[in-house]
């Protein structure tokens, strides 16, 4: 008895934990199927009315369709320069390396706030107007340390006697690369990719900068929305981007493991 | 005589091949380096240099930056009793948060080492998840749990409990709770780091040598994973001063930060240079305290490797 008591109060805090990380994300998807007009929970009865009802609200469809595609942008460009210079980082030796290596990693240090700031004095300098490009640019700063961290990873401990083989029997390097290389360390690059997706996806804090009134992304929509507004509207649209970074955590699930990402992130 | 010469011109023209080669392999590393270091360069350290410039500017209440340089941005907020408040309240916040963090992030960390093959993954997912989730909606979810009208206050008044609703949102309560929430995974991460490299034997002769679970936990385990809630606390901290949304969302005007502040003076007022400048004493506290950590650290380096 003596010793079950701490383990079954260490099990018992945990729980309450859990529920205190679930609460916030539960209310929102349970709040969205209330038949009331404003917000409540438990919610009123079920309804998927405020699902329908976003087809009556264009502009959080046109903000869903440009995060997307911000998202997806980001995460391309970021994914290959980033996995571009982590071959350099890893490989070769040259000077300034470290220095190097601080400048990419720092976008986590600096408040987002100072550097969305800093980045529309100097957009509005040199004259560039708010569009997904301009987004796209911003996103890939914020992204890029978090593809390094994890394709580094996955570049460390990397055989290279199997890239020799390959280049002694005449494959050329892009071929190698592409053969041998890439689908090594793909998990990693996999991973970055997700990560500097739902990244950008989020982002709120440098957008609030960017955005014009006809370039608004989900996020900035949303925050800009409920300081106004009290309908359930905003939890079914939220609910919608719950259920995507859902399905995104279960690809990375499946190709890597979570444990595996968390472990190399760290 | 001529063998001589061969091997000597031979080595040298494997010189050169080498030579080439390394210089192939310089320029090699810095195509690849190029895109990155391009865009960081153009859109990142020149947009810092030139905003930590208009810091220095005076106001000028047409064009907003004025032509005149000046420090009055930084001695203006370091001298006024209200700005003084706001950088003591965000380095306040960022203090409960972190030691929240710790407390509640303990036991988590404890369970997740213990627990073994699937329950750890699924642990892992459950504590994890909340980091890919919208921090916007996040914080949705606590402006409707903690609102005047919101689920904590409702049950509390129908147990009868309280007859007002009490005031949680929009103060450092509610912000508070925001960021434990957005930040708690970094904890968590940090901790159990250190203690899945505690040796187990130490754990068994402590055990052996007749000490009691929690005798064992509090002089040998928490010791051991001192630097893994050092290393917790500096990113926690670090992250709980400069964040934007959790403040924004659930404190507002009513609770402001530093953060919050930058913004209100840019997009508001139009006072660049006093938002820069407030922007700038952000990175200065956020960036002194890693400096000053991994100084630590790295003086006590002998301490570590002895473990």
């Amino acid at each position: 008895m003596r010793k079950k008591l701490p383990k079954f109060s260490l099990h018992f805090f945990c729980l309450l934990v859990y529920i205190f990380l679930a609460a916030p994300i539960v209310v929102v998807l349970l709040s969205s199927l209330t038949t009331t007009d404003y917000i409540v929970f438990p919610p009123k009865g079920i309804t998927f009315k405020w699902y329908a009802e976003l087809v009556n609200h264009p502009e959080f469809m046109q903000s869903f369709t440009l995060s997307i595609i911000v998202a997806f942008g980001t995460s391309i460009i970021a994914t290959i320069i980033g996995t571009m210079a982590s071959i350099a980082v890893v490989r070769y030796e040259f000077k300034g390396k470290s220095v190097i290596t601080q400048l990419v990693g720092s976008p986590l240090l600096i408040p987002s706030v100072v550097f969305g700031v800093a980045l529309l004095q100097f957009y509005s300098w040199i004259g560039i107007a708010a569009s997904p490009i301009a987004l796209v640019i911003g996103h890939i700063i914020l992204t890029i340390p978090f593809v390094m961290r994890l394709v580094v990873a996955s570049l460390v401990g990397f055989d290279r006697s199997i890239e020799q083989a390959a280049m002694n029997l005449g494959a050329g390097s892009l071929r190698v690369f592409f053969q041998i290389t890439l689908p090594i360390i793909k998990s990693g690059v996999i991973a970055g990719a997700i990560f500097a997706f739902i990244t950008s996806f989020d982002d709120l804090t440098v957008a609030l900068f960017i955005v014009s009134t006809d370039v608004v992304t989900l996020p900035v929509r949303i925050y800009t929305y409920m300081q106004y507004q009290y309908d359930p509207i905003i939890t079914s649209i939220s609910s919608i981007m719950i259920l995507l970074t859902v399905v995104l955590m279960v690809v990375i699930e499946r190709v890597l493991g979570v444990g595996k990402v968390f472990a190399s992130k760290n | 005589m001529q063998a001589d010469m061969e091997i000597k011109q031979e080595q040298e023209l494997l010189y050169e091949q080498k030579k080439k080669k390394s210089t192939r392999k310089k320029l090699d590393s810095w195509l690849l380096l190029l895109p990155t270091l391009a865009i960081f360069i153009f859109f990142f350290v020149l947009p810092l240099f030139f905003l930590f410039i208009t810091s220095f500017k005076t106001f000028d209440a047409s064009s907003g930056i004025g032509n005149d340089w000046t420090l009055q941005n930084y001695v203006k907020f370091l001298t006024d009793t209200f700005y003084l408040g706001v950088l003591w309240r965000t380095v306040k916040i960022g203090l409960i948060t972190t030691l929240a963090a710790i407390a509640i992030s303990y036991p988590v960390a404890y369970q997740m080492t213990i627990a073994k093959g699937r329950t750890k993954n699924y642990l892992t997912l459950l504590v994890l998840s909340p980091l890919l989730i919208s921090m916007v909606i996040r914080c949705y979810g606590w402006v409707i749990l903690l609102g005047n009208n919101g689920v904590i206050n409702n049950a509390l008044v129908k147990l009868g409990l309280i007859d007002q609703p009490l005031t949680l949102l929009y103060t450092e309560f509610s912000v508070v709770i925001g960021m434990v929430h957005v930040l708690f995974p970094y904890m968590v991460l940090s901790i159990m780091g250190s203690l899945e490299r505690i040796d187990p034997s130490v754990i068994r002769a402590s055990q052996n040598l007749g000490a009691s679970p929690i005798r064992t936990f509090f002089s040998v385990v928490l010791p051991l994973t001192l630097p893994g809630i050092f290393a917790g606390s500096v990113m926690v901290f670090s992250l709980a001063v400069s964040s934007f949304v959790t403040p924004a969302i659930l404190g507002g005007p009513q609770v402001k930060l530093m953060s919050f502040l930058t913004y209100e003076q840019v997009t508001t007022m139009l006072n660049w240079p006093y938002g820069s400048a407030i922007g700038f004493l952000l990175i200065f506290i956020a960036t002194i305290t890693i400096i000053v950590y991994s100084k630590l650290l790295a003086k006590s380096e002998k301490g570590v490797a002895i473990q």
